[in-house]
């Protein structure tokens, strides 16, 4: 809204001043590394002066210590480690700035270079953030907002500081990595030189090019394998040049990252493994949600591993890809004699070409044209089975996916990923055999 | 939506714009579509449900409606009159007739709910639950856009 009404000139000034005559938002402005930053009033308690804070040991790095507040025991977080913004550190007796949060029933110390005033505006005039602004993690910032010619980034202090904020900052870090490797971010260049435990800059280009060459992104879900492969690219390459300079070399990379089996109909020990893995189900029903089923092999061997783990249920499937010319062959495909694994033999009839499913294999899976990307309405789900598709989107749309997984299965329902792939705290395994089933928590 | 059911969209859109336009006509790249998506004028829409629930919208601008109109009259129309609409609505029954034909010889059951029609401009067409395929359809007289969204009943 305010940036419509700068943009009427005519207006603008009416509008400013319509702006200013209803301030229904009061912030405590501060700085941090030489940029302004607001905190809702509602939020802080006081200000204060102090130092000599109590060391805790083990505590994550951005927390100073604890600190005595008038006979109540808070703990004293320094704002600009959290935010990876450089600190000064000062002399031990130095006073340091503090804002005293109140988060639900939780009082916090925060660090700050400098205290600032108090700024009222109107909530209206409030912009929301945007990605590449300022240093600190988009969903922190509540908004933007210009006051006195200085513009004020509003904090999110409930978000910080919730409970579940250890939760938070490892994401924020798996997402700062993912920052990182995503090529089209300005800043990623900007926080290469950024300190990064145990990975040298090298990494951080191999991460980028394999988004650049392959849409590979590296995130929480695949960091393990991609930190374990790139050690073994470096001694691979040793001496040679570490990066990734074409797509054939980021291929190179990722090659031994797809699960087994991918592209071809399964092998009998891996569809035992699978079917090891899933877990019981009572249902008579049982509905399988597949995306990213490519040409179709990984589904067809997965409706027939289902139809071996559970004979007595219907199983319907739906398959979906977005490559409109690999999924449309998928509904008809047929196989040479003596082309398929023995195991499968049994769930084919010979036809004409060749042999081709079953009828009723057939009747139970669904091949869509559909991009994941987009909503899916499907019914509760026991199963939902994606290999190697998670990895290939971007790292906010890996976590909306992973969101949309936990939303669709049933309770009891359990989700397969690539063989490379975890899908990260909110998940439990099921089994730890060769192929991992996953249930949400 | 299920692939079996883009390539008789495709084969009926193809036949029936060729047949009575008695002209050349090229279909673009197919693709997926899930957002609002403005209409260029002239939106004629069919309803389908049965097995599936769904519709059949065919998009084009006011010019390529008059034109096509007029192809298939054989004489010159120059204003959106009931004729043309009437022709464009026909057209578009043509289409997802043959369609639904096709599918039933495939074993998928579809019914036809009667087409209407919408012209005006700056329309705009918002279904962000059902991801909506596109075919492009280029004829002599202007591009065509069929957008079908169908999905299967829960």
């Amino acid at each position: 809204m305010a940036a419509q009404s700068t943009e009427q000139k005519p207006q603008a000034s009416d509008a400013k001043k319509e702006r200013a005559d209803k301030i229904d938002f009061k912030m405590v402005t501060f700085s941090l590394a030489g940029k302004e930053y607001g905190i809702d009033i509602l939020s802080v308690k006081e200000i204060a002066k102090a130092g000599r804070f109590t060391y805790v040991p083990n505590a994550a790095p951005f927390v100073r210590g604890v600190y005595n507040l008038r006979g109540e025991i808070i703990s004293v977080i320094d704002l600009r480690i959290f935010f990876h913004l450089p600190a000064e550190r000062k002399a031990d007796e130095a006073l340091e700035s503090l804002l005293i949060l109140r988060v639900e029933e939780h009082v916090f110390g925060v660090i700050v270079d400098a205290i600032d005033k108090v700024v009222g505006i109107s909530s209206q005039a409030i912009q929301p953030p945007h990605p590449i602004f300022g240093d600190i993690n988009v969903k922190y910032i509540k908004g933007i907002v210009e006051n006195g010619g200085k513009l004020y980034i509003i904090l999110d202090v409930a978000r910080i500081f919730a409970p579940e904020r250890e939760e938070e900052r490892k994401a924020e870090e798996a997402e700062a990595a993912e920052e990182r490797a995503a090529p089209s971010r300005a800043r990623a260049a900007e926080r290469a030189p950024e300190p990064v435990a145990g990975e040298d800059v090298a990494a951080t280009f191999v991460r980028e090019t394999l988004g650049t060459f392959l849409g590979f992104r590296v995130s929480g879900l695949n960091e393990a394998w991609f930190e374990a492969r790139y050690a073994e690219w470096k001694r691979e390459r040793s001496g040679a040049e570490v990066q990734l300079r074409d797509a054939s070399d980021a291929e190179a990379f990722l090659e031994g990252f797809s699960s087994p089996c991918s592209g071809r109909l399964w092998d009998e020990d891996y569809a035992d493994a699978v079917a090891a893995a899933l877990p019981d189900i009572s249902a008579k029903n049982i509905n399988v949600w597949n995306p990213g089923c490519g040409k179709g092999y990984e589904t067809w061997s997965l409706a027939c591993v289902l139809r071996r783990r559970y004979p007595d249920a219907r199983v319907k499937i739906w398959a979906n890809d977005s490559d409109l010319l690999a999924i449309s062959m998928a509904p008809n495909m047929v196989f040479p004699e003596n082309g398929v694994p023995e195991w499968i033999e049994g769930f084919m009839t010979k036809g004409r070409n060749g042999l081709g499913f079953s009828q009723a294999v057939k009747d139970s899976v669904f091949f869509e044209f559909h991009d994941v990307l987009n909503s899916s309405p499907l019914p509760p789900l026991d199963l939902v089975v994606t290999r190697d598709l998670l990895s290939f989107l971007a790292p906010a749309e890996q976590n909306r996916l992973l969101g949309d997984f936990a939303e669709k299965l049933k309770p009891s329902g359990a989700l397969v990923l690539g063989a490379n792939e975890r899908p990260g705290g909110a998940w439990t395994a099921l089994s730890s055999g060769a192929v991992t089933a996953y249930r949400k928590e | 939506m299920r692939v079996e059911y883009i390539n008789p969209f495709v084969e009926a859109a193809f036949n029936v714009l060729r047949e009575v336009l008695q002209s050349d006509v090229r279909r673009g790249e197919l693709y997926l579509k899930s957002t609002s998506m403005p209409v260029m004028g002239v939106a004629a829409i069919v309803g389908l449900a049965g097995d599936v629930e769904g519709r059949v919208l065919f998009d084009m601008d006011k010019p390529t409606a008059l034109k096509i109109a007029s192809a298939m009259n054989a004489e010159e129309l120059k204003t959106m009159d009931d004729l043309v609409k009437a022709t464009i609505t026909e057209l578009a029954n043509m289409i997802t007739a043959q369609a639904v034909t096709k599918l039933h010889d495939l074993g998928f059951r579809f019914d036809l709910t009667p087409p209407a029609i919408f012209t005006g401009d700056n329309m705009e067409v918002s279904d962000a639950d059902v991801e909506a395929l596109i075919v492009p359809m280029e004829t002599v007289h202007g591009k065509i856009e069929i957008n079908v969204a169908i999905r299967e009943r829960a």
